[in-house]
């Protein structure tokens, strides 16, 4: 028999734990170097989706050159960027299960076929034995999307898959070990 | 939670799919195009709408909560979710004409200042209508009445709480219209973005009625408790949305 009082307290759990929906996508580019089972190199590229960065090239390209120089990139960091630090960069890197600050350094902006790209380095070796790293703001106003053919990995195999975090959903990378 | 986390994952891909195709075909019209483009977009637009507002949200969740004491009036909660599609639409494009062509500058920031303010004017409003909502139902009891007192005031100010807060997906159509100098297209958008929204926000309500009318013996013995129990949720609703609103500030 239907047990409709479990599926209405689980209608109201669900229409009620969340409060907002993805309203900027963001495309997800890592490229990672991994010399002697060691990451040497991490770059991460974020694409962001044509419509909110028409709304950002508005405010970033205060000389409306479609430029990003060093002031307005300085700018951008500043009031834009920095304020992802409290949800790590939506980027959660975990060794053997425990989360690793993110520290983004040589932070640029630039505009390409009307987009705004973020790139920024890690600059942090990290042994990739049971290292993986996911992608996603759990506030869910952002949505990273991470596709096989985004990542660019150098001396290990990439893993992408999807991870059931109870109540938001994250893209995870792990890398593996290539066979000789 | 997997069943939960791969439905929140299908919903994200769609608008991710969707505001791709919508930016694409409102970058591609030209003389020739225009109508025939145009119709797309608001058709897309209108898929948009009903998919962006699938995802879990307030003002689904205030008709939910609503309509838990409100069992067997369909019709209403069909009105309802348009009504709040419709303030969000009208909030939406308040916002974005007036944040691009009043102030002029700082569109995300200004946005994100306003946008906090109007969830706090209707974070205290949908708390206002819960002290109502639970104010009334305990006069009842006492009165002993039947629960037909009207209730069209609180509806209209269910939905206008809900519906006052902007919906950046809205905004982001319509100021990418505007930059692309498509006016007319991104009102219209919006108006299509937001038909869609409401269908889906009725559809909360319709399911709220649906289930508690099957889950007769758990809700349905006492009006005064259903419409306490509704209060109480909405109540809940609105301070959670008024303490996370000045966390994030």
């Amino acid at each position: 028999m239907i047990n409709y009082k479990k599926i209405l307290f689980i209608y109201f759990l669900f229409i009620s734990t969340l409060f907002s929906h993805p309203h900027t996508f963001i495309d997800v580019y890592p490229t990672i170097e991994v010399k002697n089972a060691k990451t040497e190199t991490i770059h991460f590229e974020w694409v962001l989706d044509d419509m909110s960065s028409s709304m950002l090239i508005m405010e970033y390209d205060q000389n409306g050159d479609n430029v990003i120089d060093k002031d307005e990139n300085y700018f951008i960091y500043k009031n834009y960027f920095s304020i992802y630090e409290t949800s790590n960069f939506y980027t959660e890197i975990k060794i053997n299960d425990k989360v690793q600050t993110v520290e983004p350094k040589n932070f640029r902006t630039t505009i390409k076929d009307n987009r705004i790209h973020y790139s920024f380095d890690i600059e942090k070796n990290y042994e990739t034995k049971n290292l993986t790293i996911d992608f996603a703001d759990k506030d869910f106003f952002h949505a990273m999307i991470l596709k096989k053919e985004f990542v660019n990995i150098k001396g290990a195999k990439a893993v992408v898959n999807g991870v059931d975090n109870d109540f938001y959903f994250a893209y995870r990378l792990e890398l593996k070990e290539l066979v000789k | 939670m997997e069943l939960y986390s791969q439905f929140i994952k299908q919903l994200t891909l769609w608008q991710y799919e969707l505001n791709s195709y919508i930016s694409t075909t409102i970058r591609s019209i030209n003389d020739e195009n225009t109508l025939s483009s145009s119709l797309l977009i608001l058709a897309i637009a209108f898929v948009y709408g009903l998919v962006h507002a699938a995802g879990p949200g307030h003002g689904k969740a205030l008709v939910a909560f609503y309509f838990t004491s409100n069992k067997n009036d369909y019709k209403k909660a069909f009105k309802m979710g348009y009504m709040i599609s419709i303030f969000h639409a009208i909030s939406a494009l308040l916002f974005t004409f007036g944040i691009f062509f009043i102030l002029k500058s700082m569109f995300r920031q200004n946005f994100n200042e306003l946008s906090q303010i109007a969830i706090q004017i209707s974070a205290v409003m949908i708390i206002f209508v819960a002290i109502y909502l639970i104010v009334h139902a305990i006069k009842e009891r006492n009165l002993k009445e039947k629960s037909e007192v009207p209730r069209s005031k609180s509806e209209t100010a269910v939905a206008f709480s809900a519906g006052v807060v902007p919906c950046p997906g809205v905004m982001t159509i319509v100021l990418f219209c505007i930059v692309l100098k498509q006016y007319l297209l991104g009102i219209l958008a919006a108006l299509s973005m937001s038909i869609g929204m409401g269908l889906t926000i009725s559809l909360a309500g319709i399911l709220s009625i649906a289930l508690n009318k099957k889950a007769s013996g758990f809700l349905q013995t006492k009006t005064y408790m259903l419409e306490i129990f509704g209060g109480v949720l909405i109540l809940l609703l609105g301070l959670f949305l008024l303490s996370s609103s000045f966390n994030i500030l």
